[in-house]
């Protein structure tokens, strides 16, 4: 127990000083393991008993059949980016909600909800959003809190909307069913979408002249903005949908694996984006190496992950913390609590992938031995990882776009999200005090006979 | 010293090359293999062992260079006071020697986990593809990072300037 904690805080300087997390976790993990198995991190024989099981995670991990989606997931993301989907999702929400009061930031939750769905990472859809839909703010007269705090609040809603990276990462540590996954995100991610609506509304509510309202769009319009995403909305619901397994009836008898989802939304949005003349050998070629760039760096981080999390495991963490619960009685309620609390305060320093891969291999053996269902967990896990994105005083959020925009103070970003976190809060409540709101599809699922 | 520095620039688009070409063969493969499964009940068979060799080739193809270009996820929440402490150089240096000394175990220990493999004669199910090969391949992109990340960490230091890139 105690060399995991001193293993543990070592990884933490160790990434604090800017070593790659692989290095930190792996260097950590190997000689953590030699140490408790001979006693020393020196021992002969514990050192090589660590190599066997470093040399098996780093063959077995890429090699991964269930991992393939990972890289899948990704470049359906980047090709469909690439025929300028930011643009036009934002254009779409726009001509329905505009017209509103608020309704441009409204428009660009929506869109950030939208865009994230199939990005997948909070702080690129940060940055991106933010090109797209704040000179529309701007024009319109809006403030900066409330410009700004849309984008970076809508930003965080990405990882729960499926696919998202982050949830089959979860899914693949803890070994719980990624399809599962993808379908308990798909409920609080929409909430995360009404919550932050209101949120707006409040805003404009109390300030009216934060949001004035934008030009309304007639039906023509609102269809011909429609006419240009309506291909990409239809493969996402036949990816989604195959996963749920909602083609599966005569003669179809389509059911997706998550890998033969991933494939085959994939391939719809190459060719889609071929189809619409947006690509080129080159911009292909952009895309591929992107995507196998990314990919590379998460499969390393995630080798390094699992040397530390055998590590974690042998030095019997998780059983001490369990043992702990149950010697001072406290409450499964309370150890939530705790756990939501502890993420607040990592999300300070750390953005959600790395938050995940250090403290789910200590706190998920705690979790599910109270009798919590691993993949509420895993969702509660995610939301508030994202709610930390935007929490003052360092909300990774709120920097990005503070480097985007440049001619706004954070203290001005973090005023104005103040209601939309206050919504997140309420949505975490909601989550952790109703848990059927994350289980009901994924059980539905299982109804249907997977 | 600068003219290799360009070839090795150069050679290093063929790793991204291979890992682009097993990505999109990857893609392919699964599109067709669930259209073949479902219109003619006819899957690809190999598809599970070659989406297992074509990931391990996507992925091992660019180790090396998102290692020494700074692809790897880290935090970089103290890069400013390693800057205002003018400390940041060394820090580079120190974590590219590191890393990329650390390397040598794992290296050595894949090594021997393919010639085990081969010595059992080890293939793949349906291809039979001998597994040794994968292994092989992991061990040279491993110690292919660690010498380029060391190199990289050393020239960095002691001579960016052969390090910067031409002018375009």
């Amino acid at each position: 127990m105690t060399a995991a904690l001193i293993g543990f805080a070592i990884v933490l300087i160790l990434v604090l000083m800017r070593l790659p997390i692989v290095f930190a976790m792996g260097v950590v993990g190997t000689l953590g393991f030699a140490y408790e198995r001979g006693g020393s991190i020196l021992d002969a024989r514990g050192l090589k008993a660590a190599m066997s099981m470093v040399g098996r995670q780093i063959t077995d991990t890429a090699q991964d059949y269930g991992l393939s989606v990972v890289p899948l997931f990704i470049l359906m993301g980047l090709f469909v980016n690439k025929g300028g989907m930011a643009r036009e999702l934002y254009a779409v929400s726009n001509a329905f909600l505009g017209h509103m009061r608020g309704g441009i930031a409204m428009a660009t939750v929506a869109a950030c909800g939208g865009f994230s769905a199939i990005c997948g990472s909070s702080l690129a859809t940060a940055a991106t959003m933010s090109k797209v839909a704040m000179p529309q703010m701007r024009r319109y007269g809006y403030s900066d809190e409330l410009s700004t705090a849309s984008i970076a609040a809508g930003g965080t809603l990405g990882i729960l909307i499926p696919p998202s990276v982050i949830l089959v990462i979860y899914g693949l540590l803890t070994e719980t069913s990624i399809g599962k996954l993808f379908m308990a995100g798909i409920i609080p991610g929409l909430l995360g979408i009404f919550f932050y609506l209101f949120a707006v509304r409040w805003t404009v509510w109390r300030n009216p002249s934060a949001g004035p309202a934008g030009e309304r769009a007639n039906w023509t319009e609102r269809l011909r903005a429609l006419g240009s995403v309506w291909a990409v909305l239809l493969l996402f619901f036949l990816v989604i949908g195959g996963l749920y397994g909602a083609f599966d009836f005569e003669p179809l008898n389509l059911t997706f694996s998550p890998t033969e989802a991933a494939g085959m939304g994939a391939a719809g949005a190459f060719l889609i984006a071929l189809f619409r003349g947006g690509l080129t050998v080159e911009s292909t070629f952009e895309v591929l190496k992107e995507t196998c760039f990314t990919a590379s760096a998460l499969f390393a981080v995630l080798i390094g992950a699992q040397i530390f999390s055998n590590f974690i495991n042998l030095a019997g963490l998780p059983e001490a913390l369990i043992a702990m619960v149950t010697a001072y009685d406290v409450s499964p309620f309370v150890v939530i609590l705790m756990i939501l609390g502890i993420y607040i305060i990592l999300g300070c320093v750390f953005e959600s992938l790395s938050m995940l891969l250090l403290t789910v291999p200590i706190f998920f053996p705690l979790v599910t031995s109270l009798g919590y269902d691993p993949i509420w967990f895993g969702i509660l896990v995610v939301v508030v990882t994202e709610i930390s994105l935007i929490t003052p005083p360092v909300g990774l959020n709120v920097f990005i776009l503070k480097g985007v925009v440049g001619d706004v103070s954070t203290g001005t970003i973090f005023r104005g999200v103040t209601p939309f976190w206050i919504a997140d809060i309420f949505r975490l409540a909601l989550i952790v005090l109703v848990p059927i709101v994350v289980l009901y599809l994924p059980q539905q699922m299982g109804a249907l006979g997977h | 010293m600068s003219p290799l520095i360009q070839l090795l620039r150069r050679a290093s688009v063929v790793p991204v090359v291979v890992a682009s070409i097993a990505l999109f063969v990857l893609m392919m493969m699964t599109f067709c293999d669930v259209i073949l499964r479902s219109a003619f009940n006819a899957p690809i068979e190999a598809a599970t062992e070659l989406t297992r060799i074509l990931m391990a080739v996507l992925v091992f193809s660019v180790l090396p260079i998102i290692s020494t270009t700074n692809g790897h996820i880290a935090v970089d929440l103290t890069d400013g006071l390693f800057n205002r402490l003018h400390l940041s150089r060394v820090r580079d240096l120190i974590i590219h020697l590191v890393c990329g000394g650390m390397l040598y175990w794992p290296v050595q220990r894949v090594w021997i986990l393919a010639e085990r493999a081969r010595d059992y004669g080890d293939v793949t199910e349906y291809l039979s593809i001998p597994t040794y090969l994968i292994g092989w391949f992991i061990t040279l992109s491993l110690a292919v990072t660690a010498v380029v990340m060391i190199a990289t960490g050393v020239l960095r230091f002691f001579a960016p300037h052969i390090l910067s890139e031409p002018a375009q």
